[in-house]
């Protein structure tokens, strides 16, 4: 297949990243016992993804730009390949050329205050750097900044031809708008059946929902394990990584329900055998259990995050990422295959749970988390493209204070470690367990 | 009444929150319900009897009992106009409509239900299309808001009360886009900041004596002999600028506003409601989503919106543009982005500029508009030959 070297040079970047995975996995392959073969199936599921995008990229097969938390069974179900178009920030956040990708978004006349994780995918897309998909679907929420990011991949030339389809999720939360926007997924599969050439068959939808259904209960099961004290886990699986190879990768597929199931496998058995998030050290303890209220700073997470664990004991119990109410969706009929799907989208979905309504999820959502999990400090990070979180720490502190829980608001860019610098983190945190008499 | 006084009375209004005309509605038990946004549909409130005030933080100095709520990434306007209402500035206020509009106002609502007790308060869901299926949510959404205000307030909003209200800021629409019209003459009749005050105080006077008020403006303006001795024609895009003196202050480095595309100016008028629909609710919801110039958050629109922008230069003869932006605001600075791109393509000059709500670094912002009219001058085709400063 004949590549131009403006489709190779849009490529490039996802070559790049599953080359960077098939490394990954050949190191998780080396990690013995179940937690191997764990991050080995997580790899696996990540390069895969990459490897279909570039797969269809070179060989011209239709293929799809989409957006977390819009109901990715729909695509599962038509077999219709996807990639998330913001997901080289989450995924590709420590590598060494991000930096210097951040600083050009401000050269082209981005800013620094609009979210790092979608000032980079503008980049990309401005510059040539995603693959130009057959189609594109968004959803038009949690942020102000995803339908910026929408009408930027309208505006761009390079995808002028890309026809798109943007989902509209209301801001309120009850039987009308799940209705309504059960309706706005359907607009989205007629919108992707005429300009993709694949169909939706509704027995399939069922099976992948019923496969989606036992994904979440998995899920559920394995967050109920996390209230053991020790936690089974901290900032290790479980949490964003439940989220993404749920919401993002593999949606209502068995290799998404594998690996719940092996994930429940791990944590079980390190309940059984009192193990806490470090193995091996006989002198660690759990010491204080955290609530980090926001995605996972993944950029640190080779820093910042085992620094917690062993300097403080402080494991990360619960995050923004890894709660979700785990409804399961009626496969009665089409109407109720949507509709389920609509209400997980709009409710459940971490992230769009909390941040898409009004305020009352940040404080129900602490209310819950606390007691269940036996949460001693809430934190919310503050990522600076939060700004309706942001707008809402006050409610966040006032219930914590309500509920007798220190809780701490730093200030940060999850994807920029110049924002907030790892050591002030490590200064604000430790001053913060310090003067709580936590740890 | 003179066009005199109707230019102190609007200049009053917008310069500070509470004004002598809301004082002696509420003198006469009067209700006033305040408004975020642009695009919360107040002629319900006019149907209903009600003041609708469109909220802003004029006069606030601080944000420092909104800091309980609010974060510094957060943008100051909604910081300052809560800090207002912490601090009593609006305990006129009846009731509160807040909006999804944006990530900060939205927040408002929750804050303001947690630190306040204004006996009315809503938040509206706004769609983020411009499609028919988003003008059907809409429709519903305005009906919720208009039971709710039938059931707080004890007033039926009839058909014909809502007919009646639509016709009127109609009215209102059709005289402030005649006024903006006259400013596409050499000699425009008022200046920029005149402009923003006739705009501002549509928002905060009871409707019908705002009426009678521009209406002596209007025909003042029909034989002034208009503003001359400018450096440049600007037209001012972006959203939340309610405050006169930023205008002020670019037109002292001699830059003449003659039109805008903002959430005070133009986009407020430039269209009308559809008077003949025999649901006037239906009539709203069209007219919020699909028929007024849209603000970026309405996704997909964005061709539209520069075709809006692209008309007024053409139609205004502008020699450029100023992008005004506040802090913090997403949907904003990416709207500029692409402006500004489509814009300089065009050869049309632009400036984009970031500032706080309340007037601050006007010393940086004299310089910037400063240097602005000088890149002007070396591409524009309209320049007027010895032209001094407006100041
Ligand atoms: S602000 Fe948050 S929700 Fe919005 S794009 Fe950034 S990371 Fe995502
Ligand atoms: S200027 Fe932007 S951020 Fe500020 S209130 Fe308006 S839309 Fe929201």
């Amino acid at each position: 297949m004949v590549m131009t070297a403006v489709k190779q040079k849009s490529v490039d970047r996802y070559v790049r990243e599953r080359d960077r995975f098939a490394e990954m996995l050949e190191m998780a392959r080396l990690v013995p016992g179940d937690e191997g073969e764990l991050y080995a199936k997580m790899f696996e599921i990540l390069l895969d993804a990459k490897e279909t995008i570039v797969d269809c990229v070179e060989n011209d097969k239709p293929f799809i730009a989409g957006y977390f938390c819009n109901a990715p069974e729909l695509f599962t179900a038509m077999g219709v390949p996807w990639f998330m178009v913001m997901e080289s920030p989450f995924l590709q956040s420590s590598a060494p050329y991000v930096l210097s990708e951040i600083d050009a978004t401000e050269h082209m006349g981005l800013g620094t205050d609009l979210c790092t994780a979608i000032r980079l995918p503008i980049y990309y897309i401005e510059e040539g750097l995603m693959p130009v998909p057959t189609a594109a679907v968004g959803l038009l929420y949690p942020c102000d900044a995803t339908p910026m990011l929408q009408q930027v991949i309208m505006h761009n030339q390079g995808w002028k031809d890309v026809p798109i389809f943007s989902c509209d999720p209301p801001y309120t939360s009850d039987e009308r708008a799940i209705t309504y926007f059960a309706e706005e997924l359907k607009r989205m599969v007629t919108f992707l059946e005429e300009h993709t050439g694949h169909t939706m068959d509704i027995d399939r939808l069922r099976e992948v929902c019923e496969e989606s259904n036992r994904t979440y209960s998995l899920w559920q099961d394995y967050n109920e394990l996390r209230r053991n004290v020790p936690s089974p886990h901290g900032f290790t699986p479980g949490g964003s990584t439940a989220f993404a190879i749920s919401q993002c990768f593999t949606a209502g597929d068995p290799r998404c329900t594998e690996w719940f199931d092996l994930l429940y496998k791990c944590g079980e058995a390190r309940v059984k055998a009192g193990q806490g998030s470090i193995v091996g050290n006989p002198d660690w303890k759990e010491r204080i259990r955290l609530f980090w209220f926001d995605i996972l700073p993944f950029i640190w997470a080779e820093d910042f995050l085992p620094w917690l664990e062993q300097e403080w004991g402080a494991v990360v119990v619960m995050d923004m990422f890894g709660h979700c109410p785990y409804t399961l969706i009626d496969t009665t009929n089409e109407d109720t295959i949507f509709y389920g799907l609509a209400k997980r989208a709009l409710i459940d979905a971490p992230m769009i749970r909390q941040a898409r309504g009004t305020a009352e999820n940040f404080s129900n959502d602490i209310r819950r988390i606390v007691p269940d999990y036996k949460i001693d400090a809430v934190i919310w990070p503050g990522h600076m493209g939060h700004k309706d979180g942001s707008a809402a720490s006050g409610i966040m502190r006032r219930t914590c204070r309500e509920l007798g829980v220190p809780f701490l608001h730093i200030g940060l860019d999850l994807f920029d470690p110049r924002y907030t610098s790892v050591d002030e983190i490590k200064d604000r945190v430790s001053e913060f367990f310090t003067g709580m008499g936590l740890g | 009444m003179s066009a005199q006084d109707a230019w102190r009375i609007f200049a009053e209004a917008t310069r500070s929150l509470g004004n002598p005309e809301i004082d002696a509605w509420k003198a006469q038990g009067g209700k006033v319900v305040g408004f975020f946004c642009s695009m919360v549909p107040d002629e319900l409130f006019t149907a209903a009897g009600i003041l609708p005030f469109r909220m802003r933080g004029t006069g606030s100095t601080s944000t420092e009992l909104a800091d309980a709520y609010f974060t510094p990434i957060n943008c100051t306007f909604p910081r300052h106009a809560f800090n207002q209402a912490l601090l009593g500035e609006y305990d006129f206020l009846d009731g509160m409509v807040c909006i999804n509009s944006c990530d900060h106002v939205r927040r408002v609502y929750d804050n303001w239900i947690q630190a306040l007790d204004t006996p009315f308060v809503h938040v509206m869901s706004l769609p983020h299309k411009v499609d028919d299926p988003q003008v059907g949510w809409y429709h519903d959404d305005i009906a919720v808001l208009k039971e709710k205000i039938e059931g707080q307030f004890g007033v039926e909003i009839t058909g014909d009360r809502l007919d009646e209200a639509i016709r009127l800021h109609n009215r209102i629409r059709a005289l402030q886009k005649e006024l903006y019209q006259m400013r596409r003459a050499e000699r425009p009749p008022i200046t920029g900041v005149q402009a923003l005050e006739v705009m501002v105080a549509g928002t905060a006077l009871p409707r019908e004596r705002y009426l009678e008020l521009l209406e002596e403006v209007v025909e003042e303006a029909r034989t002034a002999p208009g503003v001359d001795g400018y450096r440049a024609r600007l037209m001012i895009v972006g959203g939340e600028l309610d405050d006169p003196e930023y205008v002020r202050i670019i037109e002292e480095q001699g830059g003449l506003v003659v039109t805008d595309s903002t959430c005070f100016g133009s986009r407020l008028m430039w269209e009308a409601i559809d008077e003949e629909d025999p649901d006037p609710v239906r009539s709203l919801a069209r007219y919020y989503i699909q028929e007024r110039p849209s603000c970026p958050r309405m996704c997909g629109d964005q061709p539209r919106r520069l075709a809006y922008v692209r008309d007024l230069v053409n139609e205004f003869r502008v020699d450029g543009v100023i992008a005004e932006r506040l802090m913090f605001c997403d949907q904003w600075l990416v709207e500029h982005y692409m402006t500004g791109n489509d814009l300089k393509a065009d050869g049309i000059p632009f400036l984009a500029l970031d500032r706080e709500y309340i007037l601050s670094g006007t010393g940086q912002l004299r310089t910037r508009v400063q240097a602005f009219l000088e890149a002007i001058k070396g591409t524009s085709v309209t320049i007027r030959a010895g032209a001094q400063s407006l100041a």
